[in-house]
C-alpha cells in the first residue's frame, strides 16, 4: 500500500513539476467533448471510445491558414488501456471531414492518468491526466499541445457532480509564449432511471492564467445531455451544446460511444 | 416458556412503521422500562446462560484493530451448548448506547423472544437487560446474532462482531467424532461502492475466520487420523464464501443444522450469509495446511486458518481451485416428500427498485418494501410452497424465522425432498421452491438475510390465522 502511495505521490510530483516553467497553450479544437470522471479503467481492460462531433454552426473563415469550423464532422478514436487500478493510458487518433477537404488526419495525443486508490478512501472520487499531442497546423495554430487535468467527481444519490479544472499550454505555435492556459469542464448530472441520466455538461476556455481574455473572446460551451447506461461494456453519450460568445462555435452536436473489453484471463476464483 | 421479568414489551404489530423508526420508538419506549428496571432487586438466581453486549476492539492482526461490539468481549461469541428441548434461563444486558436485540437463529421460538422487532420482541434498551427462559429446539447447530438496523453505518448491525455459535445437542448423536470444531467467516470495514448493478454496495478491507486474519490466529492443532467435525457458520453480513481446505475434502452431514439425505464428499464449500455446513473432514495427509477462501482477493484480505499436524512444521500449503463448485441439489434425494395434504402455494417475487448510482436500491417482495410488504396468514398445520422468484441481479440469501423448511426446487432442480434449511441463496435470475408446516404461531419474519437489503425493505411478516 505504502509503495503503491509512493508510486502515485512521485507522479503527481512529476508531472508538477513539468508545469514549472509552463507557459501557454490553446485548446485543441473539439475533437473529444468530455467531462473526465475520476474512475480509470481496470487493468487488462481496454477502452475503445468513438466520439463524433459535427458543428452545424461554427466558424465560417480561414483565420490564419487554419479551416473553418463550419459544418466540420469529426471522428476521433479513443483507446484507453487500464495499466493498475488506479492508472490507466489513453490514445486518440482525431480526424475530420469537411467539404473541400474530405476525410483528414487531423493529430494524435497520448493521455496518462491516474487516480487516487479506494483505499485512501477519500469522500470524492480524484485523479490526475496529463495529454500531450500533436494536431496539423490547418485544424489547430498550435501543434503542440500539453494539458494537465485534475478531476474530481462524486455521486450523492441520483446525482452526479464532476469538475476538471484544466490547465494547458503550447510547446509549438503562435501561443508559445502565453504560458498557462485555464480551461475548465464540469458536469452535474441526474438519475432518471437506472439506464438514463440527463444534465449539463461545460466547457470553457478563458485564456492565459492570470489574464485572461475578455468573455467576448472566451470559449464557452454548454451542453444538454444523456448518458445512457445500457450495459457496464456500453458507454453512450449524446449531447447538444451552445456556445455563445464569439471565441465559440456556435452549435455543436456530439456523441460518444464506448465499448470496454476484457482482454484478461480471468479464473473465477480471482 | 416465557418469564416476564418486567424488562419486556408486549406484542408490537406496526405494519405502517419504517423499520428506522420502529428502532427509535423500540428504544425510547425500552429506554424508559430500564430506568424503572433498575430499581428492582436484581433476580435472585443467576440464569444459565448471560450475554453481555458491549463495545469491543478485535485485532484482527497487529495491524488491523477494528472497533466493534460483541458478546462477552470475544468474537463470535462464547459457543452455547443446550441440550435439545431442556430449558435455559437466559439474561442479556445492553452495555452499548444503542437498542441491541439477540435473534436466536434457526430455533423454534415463540415470536416474544425470537429476537426480532418485526416479530414483536422487543428491543432491549440501552443499559437495560432481558430475561427470559428458552425451550431449544429442534437440535442442530445454530446461531446467535444481532437483528438491529444499520442503514449507512457498516459498523452496526451484522456488520458488528454480534454472533456466535449456538449447539442445540441431541437427545442421541450418533455421529462418531475425534473432535469438534467451530469456525466463523467475516467481514469488516465495509464500505460503499458502486457495483456493475449500478447502484452502491458493501465492499470489505478485512476478512477473517473467528476474529483472525490468515496468519494471526492460533493454528487448528490436529492428529493423523482423527476425524474431526467441522461446524462453519457464514456470518458475514452481506458476502457469499467458498471455503477449501488444503489436501482434505469435506464430507457434508447437515446444512443449516439439519442433517441431510445425501452425504457428500467433496473439495470446497459454499456459505451464503447465515448459512451453515457441518462436515466431516478425515485428518489423513500429515502436514502444515492452509482452510480458507477460494478466491483469491478474499484469502489475502484475511479469511484463512493455518490448520496444522501434531509434529509437523513448515510453511502452511495452499492449494489454489480454479473452479467455484456448489450444488445444492446433491444433497438432497428427488422426488415426491413425505408430507401429504393439500399444499398451498404463496408466490413471492423479489425485484429492486432504482435509487440512483449513488445509493442503495430499494428492494421489493411482490412490488413492495417492508413495513408496506404483505402479511399472507398461515393457518396452523397447514402446509406452505414458497415459490421464490428472484427477478434482480442479485443472488439473495433468503432465511424464514421460527420454522425449517424443506427444499423443493433450486438452481433449476427437478423436484427434491428431504434437504431441510432455514437460509437458501436463490441466485438471480431463478426461481426456487420451497415448503414448510405451519406448526408454530406467532408473527414469523421472512426476509433476505443481506444486511443492506433487509434494511432497504426486503422483509415481511407471515402471521397466523
Amino acid at each position: 500500500m505504502l509503495r503503491k502511495q509512493a508510486q502515485i505521490a512521485g507522479l503527481l510530483v512529476v508531472l508538477a513539476g513539468g508545469l514549472a516553467g509552463a507557459r501557454a497553450a490553446r485548446a485543441q479544437g473539439n475533437y473529444e467533448i468530455q467531462v473526465y470522471g475520476a474512475d480509470t479503467v481496470a487493468p487488462k481492460n481496454l477502452m475503445v471510445e468513438l466520439h463524433s462531433n459535427y458543428t452545424p454552426e461554427g466558424q465560417k473563415n480561414y483565420i490564419g491558414g487554419v479551416y473553418p469550423t463550419n459544418h466540420q464532422e469529426h471522428e476521433t478514436l479513443e483507446l484507453t488501456e487500464g495499466i493498475t487500478s488506479w492508472s490507466e493510458v489513453g490514445f486518440y487518433v482525431f480526424t475530420s471531414e469537411q467539404d473541400g477537404h474530405g476525410v483528414q488526419w487531423v493529430g494524435d495525443h497520448i493521455r496518462p492518468r491516474v487516480r487516487a486508490p479506494d483505499s485512501w478512501h477519500l469522500p470524492v472520487g480524484l485523479s490526475l491526466s496529463t495529454e500531450i499531442g500533436y494536431q496539423r497546423a490547418v485544424y489547430s495554430p498550435d501543434t503542440w499541445t500539453w494539458e494537465i487535468r485534475p478531476i474530481v467527481d462524486k455521486i450523492a444519490g441520483r446525482w452526479y457532480f464532476a469538475l476538471n479544472p484544466a490547465l494547458e499550454r503550447t510547446w509549438h505555435g503562435p501561443d508559445v509564449d502565453q504560458g498557462l492556459g485555464f480551461a475548465p469542464g464540469a458536469k452535474v448530472s441526474y438519475d432518471f432511471t437506472r439506464k438514463v441520466s440527463g444534465g449539463v455538461e461545460y466547457y470553457a476556455d478563458y485564456g492565459r492564467l492570470g489574464s485572461f481574455d475578455s468573455l467576448h473572446e472566451q470559449q464557452q460551451q454548454i451542453f444538454a445531455v444523456t448518458d445512457l447506461n445500457v450495459s457496464p461494456v456500453w458507454e453512450i453519450n449524446i449531447g447538444v451544446g451552445v456556445g455563445p460568445t464569439a471565441g465559440t462555435d456556435h452549435l455543436i452536436v456530439k456523441g460518444i460511444l464506448g465499448r470496454r473489453f476484457d482482454w484478461g484471463r480471468h479464473s473465477p476464483t480471482e | 416458556m416465557i418469564r416476564d421479568t418486567g424488562t419486556m414489551l408486549g406484542r408490537l404489530s406496526h405494519p405502517a412503521l419504517t423499520r428506522r423508526r420502529f428502532t427509535q420508538i423500540f428504544g425510547a419506549a425500552a429506554g424508559s422500562l430500564a430506568l424503572s428496571g433498575r430499581a428492582e432487586p436484581a433476580p435472585a438466581v443467576a440464569p444459565d446462560i448471560a450475554l453481555e453486549i458491549a463495545p469491543f476492539v478485535l485485532e484482527a492482526s497487529p495491524k488491523h484493530r477494528i472497533h466493534t461490539v460483541a458478546y462477552n468481549g470475544q468474537v463470535p461469541g462464547p459457543l452455547l451448548r443446550m441440550r435439545e428441548g431442556a430449558a435455559k434461563s437466559m439474561e442479556i444486558r445492553n452495555l452499548t448506547g444503542d437498542p441491541e436485540i439477540v435473534h436466536w437463529h434457526g430455533l423454534y421460538l415463540p415470536s416474544e423472544i425470537d429476537g426480532a422487532m418485526e416479530e414483536g420482541t422487543p428491543m432491549i434498551a440501552p443499559g437495560a437487560s432481558a430475561r427470559y427462559t428458552m425451550e431449544p429446539n429442534p437440535a442442530g447447530f445454530r446461531w446467535y446474532h444481532t437483528h438491529t438496523f444499520a442503514g449507512k453505518n457498516l459498523s452496526k448491525g451484522q456488520f458488528s462482531g454480534l454472533h456466535g455459535f449456538l449447539l442445540i445437542e441431541p437427545r442421541d448423536d450418533p455421529e462418531a467424532r475425534d473432535r469438534e470444531l467451530f469456525l466463523a467467516l467475516h467481514d469488516w470495514e465495509g464500505r460503499f461502492a458502486g457495483g456493475d448493478d449500478g447502484y452502491m454496495m458493501p465492499a470489505y478491507e478485512v476478512s477473517t475466520i473467528n476474529g483472525k486474519m490468515l496468519g494471526f490466529g492460533e493454528p487448528v492443532l490436529v492428529k493423523q487420523g482423527e476425524r474431526v467435525l467441522l461446524h462453519l457458520l457464514n456470518s458475514s453480513p452481506t458476502e457469499v464464501h467458498w471455503i477449501a481446505l488444503a489436501g482434505h475434502s469435506f464430507q457434508v452431514i447437515a446444512l443449516d443444522g439439519n442433517a441431510v439425505p445425501r452425504r457428500q464428499t467433496i473439495p470446497m464449500l459454499r456459505l451464503a450469509p447465515a448459512e451453515r455446513v457441518s462436515a466431516i473432514v478425515e485428518m489423513n495427509n500429515p502436514g502444515s495446511w492452509v482452510l480458507g477462501e477460494v478466491r483469491r482477493h478474499v484469502q489475502a484480505a484475511g479469511m484463512g486458518i493455518v490448520v496444522e499436524y501434531a509434529n509437523a512444521g513448515g510453511k502452511p500449503v495452499w492449494t489454489q481451485p480454479d473452479e467455484l463448485l456448489w450444488n445444492y441439489p446433491q444433497f438432497a434425494k428427488a422426488g415426491e416428500t413425505s408430507a401429504s395434504g393439500d399444499v398451498a402455494r404463496i408466490d413471492l417475487a423479489f425485484e429492486s427498485k432504482f435509487q440512483g448510482h449513488g445509493n442503495e436500491e430499494l428492494w421489493c417482495i411482490n412490488g413492495k418494501s417492508y413495513p408496506h410488504t404483505d402479511e399472507p396468514a398461515l393457518t396452523s398445520g397447514r402446509r406452505y410452497r414458497l415459490v421464490l422468484q428472484n427477478k434482480s441481479k442479485d443472488d439473495h440469501p433468503l432465511h424464514l424465522h421460527r420454522h425449517t423448511f424443506e427444499v423443493r426446487r433450486v438452481d433449476g432442480s427437478p423436484e427434491l425432498r428431504g434437504m431441510l434449511k432455514d437460509v437458501l441463496l436463490v441466485r438471480a435470475g431463478t426461481t426456487a421452491e420451497v415448503e414448510f408446516t405451519a406448526n408454530n404461531p406467532g408473527r414469523t419474519l421472512f426476509h433476505c438475510h443481506q444486511q443492506d437489503h433487509m434494511d432497504r425493505g426486503f422483509m415481511m411478516v407471515f402471521r397466523y390465522a
